[in-house]
């Protein structure tokens, strides 16, 4: 009977990612699943002036010697930035060119992935806990080379893979957003990405839909309403559905056992879609809480319990 | 892909962060439009003038000294909830603050009982206000009293609480967004009216007013001779014995805090929804719209009161109400006054314009405040029941949203049906009047909890504080947090006791003095208590463990 722990959208968070990890002992799950946009979406530089380092985190400017550098790092990443030590002319030259900032930031996240993935396998060689990670419309497609190469962690996109005798189909992309993201695409497209994996499922009743984006109105998918300037509407009280009509109608169309999906951090929630059970976990990466679910699956039942938490 | 650089060239400033296009990267709110929620919550006319109209118990109370006082010690509620929101901006506030910090069951049972079960009393409340703001002095204005008795008579009062509920129902299914850009039509044509209302006063004399008011009474209710003064004998008859402006005494002062509290300490009412806003976790966006949504309202009060002694006479409108409720109660020897409905300054205001069409379209444009405020009644109920389903402690399907619409039915049926019922007591049952005073009272308490959870929050979720940006926010190296919630706590434990055990029963709540309501609050703590404890157990026969849900996982 696998016992499922699911978390998403860490964003970089990596107290979330070691919770994560410590997850499958802490709730006694043999398979962890994480679903999607696991990298940072920040780097906060950390400039090297005078064997003193100066940086700038929630609105504080602040300054360090360069022995307690290791220390604000940590505080950074727990944030879910990422800290990168420069000098003030690095800080200018990437400040002034969007390419080399862009290389930059690639290589930051990648090392950061990678040192995730030796994290998982130092903590969980052994263990006999399957790790599946997909990479969410947030994370850069390099991501998924290095996630392929990891020890112990198995890449999830776009792969059907056989959980103790359910089968899971994963996707991090996602419909289009207002901040063109990198796994975006039209509805259409998402429908055909979704249903290539689904068609391949050969029991629906035995079926996990590990899909980032919610579905439509379900919920799952709500989010402050923006204007076109990304500038929040109402004091932020305005909600509107922003997920995937792909993902609802292959919910509806396959009726999987239970559908479990990330991207709107603040629609955390537990809905019935049909038949489907629809989980998305929420996140609250910034504070190094990580959100999560545990379901209890049971090859008669199905689904035999579940439960958010917040870990 | 594109990418930003924050404090960067564009500014001049050396570049601070590096942002890449990321999901949810929003820009922060606009503060006004928070504030205006905020505004509502503690809305002057509604609530303020509802719950002035009880100052007259504390006739050596001075006023405008209490407000102010009271706008001072709600700041510290203020600060203490911008700082929680800021730590953990989560759907839910109360609940999700408490129940992190507290305990599942003790998170569950406290917020619950006040986000859940309290509200059920606010629905006749509202309906009160509806009745006595807008449809009986409107109905005796255009000339039709039947219509205006129907609204005091007990199937009258039941059938305004229907409407409240309707309209309630209504907002919710429309959702945040189209109530939101009522709200701010609502918000601008309403403090068109109030500042009509402020001109009216500001240029009219103590004798206008009272030429004025003699000249309605007799129009409108039929009273005959000089009813400015007929109305203060009637109060007199009630036993009140007037009412000084300039008396300065500490004491009453601080037992009208508690009056002032039916409206002055909701500025945090909109707390329960921060969590769904990015950028909560900067305090000075949950701040100043709390902020000014208090202080705003407080300075607006202040004008209003120094208007009326100014206008109407302070004696002359304490007198008026304690004629009014000591006739509505049916104290001892009280004698009806010559205007027998609710001293509405609003309609008094209009008074000294002689035309009745004026007066009425000044009552409709001031029931916007109404209209602009009562639709959120439920909205931060449903919040802290979708995050109590979610957590399994009740079931799922009070989560449920219809997929079309996108109604949250599941809540809406836990709150309106409890809500049907008991406002069919309110109208039918005038004995349990106390249980309906403790309204403010049970939501003060679960304030206290979150306060008490504020307090602790940096020795019981070091993690959290720590990673948050109020960790660095210290006074003598203690957390200001946790001082800022001590003075809330005093506050509202100050007022608390008041209400529970006035020796004299001031407020109609004094445990001593109202059984009824004691017995009411018990069961709804039981019934809290007893819903946690089934889902516990149930629960645990299906393999959930409640208690691991705010369970730490260690990070090493």
């Amino acid at each position: 009977m696998p016992r499922i722990f699911f978390a998403t959208d860490l964003h970089g968070s990596e107290v979330c990612w070691k919770k994560f990890l410590n997850a499958a002992r802490f709730y006694g799950a043999d398979v962890l699943i994480c679903g999607g946009d696991m990298t940072g979406k920040a780097i906060v530089p950390l400039v090297s002036e005078n064997g003193h380092y100066s940086y700038v985190l929630g609105g504080e400017a602040l300054t360090v010697a360069a022995d307690q550098v290791g220390e604000v790092e940590g505080h950074i990443r727990r944030r879910g930035y990422y800290p990168l030590q420069m000098t003030a002319e690095r800080l200018h030259e990437l400040d002034a060119d969007p390419t080399k900032r862009a290389e930059c930031f690639q290589e930051v996240m990648l090392d950061g992935v990678d040192r995730w993935m030796k994290m998982a396998a130092d903590r969980l060689r052994g263990a006999g806990v399957r790790v599946f990670v997909s990479p969410g419309n947030d994370d850069e497609m390099e991501v998924d080379e290095v996630i392929r190469r990891a020890e112990l962690v198995e890449l999830g996109e776009g792969r059907v893979v056989e959980i103790d005798g359910f089968a899971m189909i994963s996707t991090g992309w996602s419909n289009p957003t207002p901040w063109k993201t990198h796994r975006e695409e039209s509805e259409a497209k998402l429908a055909e990405r979704i249903d290539s994996m689904a068609s391949q499922v050969p029991d629906q009743g035995k079926a996990i839909f590990n899909l980032h984006c919610p579905p439509y109105q379900s919920g799952l998918d709500e989010a402050p309403a923006i204007d076109a300037d990304l500038r929040l509407l109402h004091g932020g009280r305005a909600l509107r559905p922003v997920g995937s009509t792909a993902v609802r109608q292959a919910i509806e169309k396959h009726q999987p056992l239970i559908s479990l999906h990330g991207h709107i951090h603040e629609s955390k929630g537990a809905v019935k879609i049909g038949k489907t059970l629809a989980i998305n976990p929420g996140s609250a990466y910034e504070e190094g809480m990580l959100m999560g679910a545990i379901i209890q699956l049971d090859p008669k039942k199905g689904i035999k319990s579940y439960q958010l938490v917040n870990g | 892909m594109a990418q930003a650089t924050m404090g960067g060239s564009a500014t001049g400033a050396r570049p601070t962060l590096f942002l890449r296009n990321a999901t949810g990267l929003v820009k922060a709110w606009s503060t006004f439009d928070a504030f205006v929620y905020s505004f509502w919550s503690v809305n002057l006319i509604t609530l303020g003038l509802y719950g002035m109209s009880f100052l007259y118990s504390v006739p050596d109370g001075q006023a405008l000294v209490s407000i102010l006082l009271f706008g001072v010690l709600t700041t510290f509620l203020v600060v203490t909830y911008a700082m929680l929101v800021s730590v953990m901006p989560r759907t839910g506030g109360d609940y999700a603050w408490q129940s992190r910090i507290l305990g599942g069951a003790a998170g569950f049972v406290l917020s619950i009982t006040g986000w859940w079960f309290t509200l059920f009393l606010w629905a006749p409340i509202y309906a009160n206000i509806l009745v006595v703001q807008f449809f009986s002095p409107l109905a005796y204005t255009l000339g039709s009293s039947s219509v205006a008795n129907f609204f005091t008579s007990q199937n009258g009062i039941f059938v305004a609480c229907l409407i409240v509920l309707a309209f309630v129902s209504v907002v919710v299914t429309l959702g945040m967004e189209t109530y939101a850009r009522i709200q701010k039509v609502c918000f601008w044509i309403g403090l068109g009216g109030l500042a009509v209302m402020i001109l009216i006063l500001a240029f009219a004399s103590q004798s206008d007013f009272q030429n004025a008011f003699n000249r309605e009474a007799a129009s409108l209710f039929g009273a005959s001779g000089n009813a400015y003064q007929a109305t203060i004998d009637a109060a007199k008859t009630g036993g009140y014995g007037g009412s000084d402006f300039s008396t300065i005494s500490f004491g009453p002062i601080l037992l009208i805090l508690p009056f002032l509290a039916f409206y002055l300490l909701w500025p945090n009412w909109g707390a329960t929804l921060y969590g769904e806003v990015r950028g909560a976790k900067d305090i000075r966006k949950p701040f100043w719209s709390m902020f000014w949504g208090l202080w705003v309202t407080v300075a607006l009060v202040a004008v209003v009161v120094l208007l009326m002694v100014k206008t109407f006479g302070w004696n002359f409108y304490q007198a008026a109400n304690a004629a009014y409720w000591n006739n509505f109660y049916a104290v001892s020897g009280a004698k009806a006054p010559p205007v027998g409905i609710w001293p509405y300054p609003v309609m008094f205001a209009g008074w000294l314009v002689d035309n009745h069409l004026f007066q009425a379209v000044l009552i409709i444009v001031m029931a916007l405040w109404f209209f602009g405020w009562a639709g959120t009644l439920f909205l931060s109920s449903t919040r802290v029941i979708f995050a109590a389903a979610f957590d399994r402690v009740l079931p799922s399907w009070a989560a449920n949203i219809s997929a079309k619409r996108r109604v949250p039915y599941g809540s809406l049926v836990l709150m309106i049906v409890p809500s049907i019922v008991v406002s069919a007591i309110y109208a039918y049952k005038p004995s349990f009047t106390s249980v309906f005073l403790d309204a403010t009272a049970v939501l003060a308490l679960t304030f206290l909890a979150t306060t008490v959870a504020a307090i602790v929050l940096p020795w019981v979720r070091k993690d959290l504080y720590n990673a948050s940006p109020i960790a660095s926010y210290k006074i003598a190296g203690i957390p200001a947090i946790s001082i800022v919630g001590g003075v809330t706590a005093i506050f509202l434990i100050f007022m608390l006791y008041e209400w529970f055990f006035n020796a004299s029963n001031l407020y109609g709540t004094s445990f001593q003095s109202t059984v009824s309501s004691v017995v009411y609050f018990a069961i709804t703590y039981v019934v809290a208590i007893a819903i946690y404890v089934i889902a516990f157990v149930v629960r645990r026969n299906q393999g959930i463990d409640l208690n691991r849900i705010h369970h730490e996982i260690p990070v090493e």
